[in-house]
């Protein structure tokens, strides 16, 4: 297997179950905005069932890396992930833009208010963790054309950019009422910069900065969580209408994802 | 005066003691403690261990640091629990509380941080250092004022207390409803002397 182990577990391993802890908060976030929407379509089931099944495929090929088995499930749940993020993010965008009243010539009020843009491409990107961690686990050392470990760091740098996007517009509609809420747009904005940067030109600096701003992310990612929860504690009632202001109020588990993200980052830059 | 909680009587067989085992009460302070005391002895085992240079010591340290990390996952879920279940009307203790649900997540973002950082410290057959050790003294500060926040909780304003605690035997239940918590004659928390409907 490739890179080296950290307490006893190998790169791979560690992005399949990072790969999974990141499904499973994901869906928490789905599954609040689709409750909140009544499931009025059927297709807002399909993260469940894609992600569940990735979740499980992704903890088995962690947990018995040689298996074939295991590696071929990891990679069809993948695969599934990966469209149904896509289609899963057309289904947004034209419910949630093209057939709202206004359309396109209200997008930044679409955009704050309808479903959110990026949300089902997380799952997409997921998906991608667990093709690559299926590749990496098989002895693969390429990845959709580049190396590992420059594949894994791009993929870490689209996930990063993609969540600083969806937390800007979700807390410019909340109009920045908290300092805090600038967060996203700090270390996880500069680890997008650096990454591409250590990827154009790899250096000793470009990795320190890296490091450093994955380390911060991953904290971000943290204070965010914190956050959110303080979020659920101003509104009416507080975490006391638990369920209430969990869909009502910010996405709960969302600021997990940058810690997500900054960790198989981590894992890569230090292991790989 | 009985409170509502107390079926009365000495409690003489398994039986009876059985029945009266109820799992309502909160498990949160149970679990901080964990926490509070896994940290601060890690702490100490590793600054013991740094500068009397006893490997047996650092090696505490190391296990009672991944023991904090696993641990405070049952306080933090613990504590969310106790938040929905503490009907705290909007003022000073629910200040407390949202800073205290805040400062909860922060504290264990770091705690994981260092948790990676002591492993692969232990991995790479590394001692500690003096910037290991600061770094953890300043999350160790971090978990003391999150365990002020949680103990003004408890302690000033009685959540999760208040109302929730047996009498003594023959002891009339007196003790006022904090009104933080549930403002006098506004809430069905109040006692109900208060209301002027004691017999």
């Amino acid at each position: 297997m490739n890179g080296t182990p950290f307490i006893g577990l190998y790169p791979f391993q560690w992005t399949g179950l990072l790969t999974a802890t990141m499904t499973l908060v994901l869906l928490g976030d789905a599954f609040a905005g689709h409750y909140r929407s009544g499931f009025v379509s059927r297709a807002q089931y399909a993260p469940f069932v894609a992600g569940g099944l990735l979740i499980v495929a992704a903890l088995m090929a962690s947990v018995a890396p040689g298996a074939a088995w295991a590696s071929t499930a990891l990679r069809a749940a993948g695969w599934l992930a990966v469209a149904t993020g896509v289609v899963g993010f057309a289904f947004h965008h034209y419910y949630g833009i093209a057939r709202k009243p206004g359309g396109y010539k209200w997008l930044l009020h679409q955009l704050m208010y309808g479903a959110p843009q990026l949300a089902p491409l997380a799952l997409a990107l997921a998906g991608a963790f667990g093709l690559a961690t299926a590749r990496g686990l098989a002895g693969g050392t390429q990845f959709v054309g580049m190396e590992m470990r420059t594949a894994l760091l791009s993929l870490v740098a689209v996930g990063i950019a993609g969540a600083v996007l969806q937390s800007a517009v979700l807390h410019y509609r909340g109009a920045f009422n908290n300092a805090a809420m600038y967060a996203p747009l700090t270390a996880p904005a500069l680890a997008v910069v650096a990454l591409v940067w250590a990827a154009l030109a790899p250096g000793r600096l470009a990795l320190a900065s890296v490091l450093i701003l994955l380390w911060a992310t991953l904290l971000v990612g943290f204070v965010g969580m914190g956050m959110h929860l303080r979020g659920f504690g101003r509104q009416m009632g507080g975490l006391y209408v638990a369920l209430f202001n969990w869909l009502e109020g910010p996405p709960a588990f969302a600021p997990a994802l940058f810690a997500g993200f900054a960790a198989v980052g981590l894992s890569v830059v230090y292991l790989l | 005066m009985r409170r509502p909680t107390e079926e009365g009587g000495t409690v003489t067989n398994l039986k009876r003691a059985l029945k009266l085992v109820k799992f309502g009460s909160p498990t949160h302070p149970i679990f901080v403690h964990y926490t509070i005391a896994l940290t601060s002895a890690s702490l100490v085992f590793d600054a013991l261990g740094f500068f009397l240079e006893k490997s047996s010591l650092n090696a505490a340290g190391l296990w009672t640091l991944v023991g904090s990390c696993v641990m405070t996952l049952a306080t933090v879920s613990t504590g969310l629990t106790s938040a929905t279940r503490a009907p705290v009307e909007e003022g000073e203790a629910r200040s407390f509380l949202r800073a205290h649900m805040a400062l909860g997540l922060v504290f264990y973002g770091l705690l994981v941080a260092m948790t990676l950082w002591r492993m692969s410290l232990w991995q790479d057959g590394h001692g500690v250092s003096w910037p290991y050790l600061t770094a953890l003294a300043a999350v160790s500060f971090v978990m003391t004022a999150q365990g002020y926040l949680g103990g003004e909780l408890v302690y000033r304003y009685g959540v999760e207390v208040e109302q929730s605690y047996r009498e003594l035997p023959g002891r009339p239940a007196t003790s006022p409803a904090p009104s933080l918590v549930a403002p006098q004659g506004s809430s069905a928390l109040a006692h109900p002397e208060q209301r002027g409907e004691a017999s």
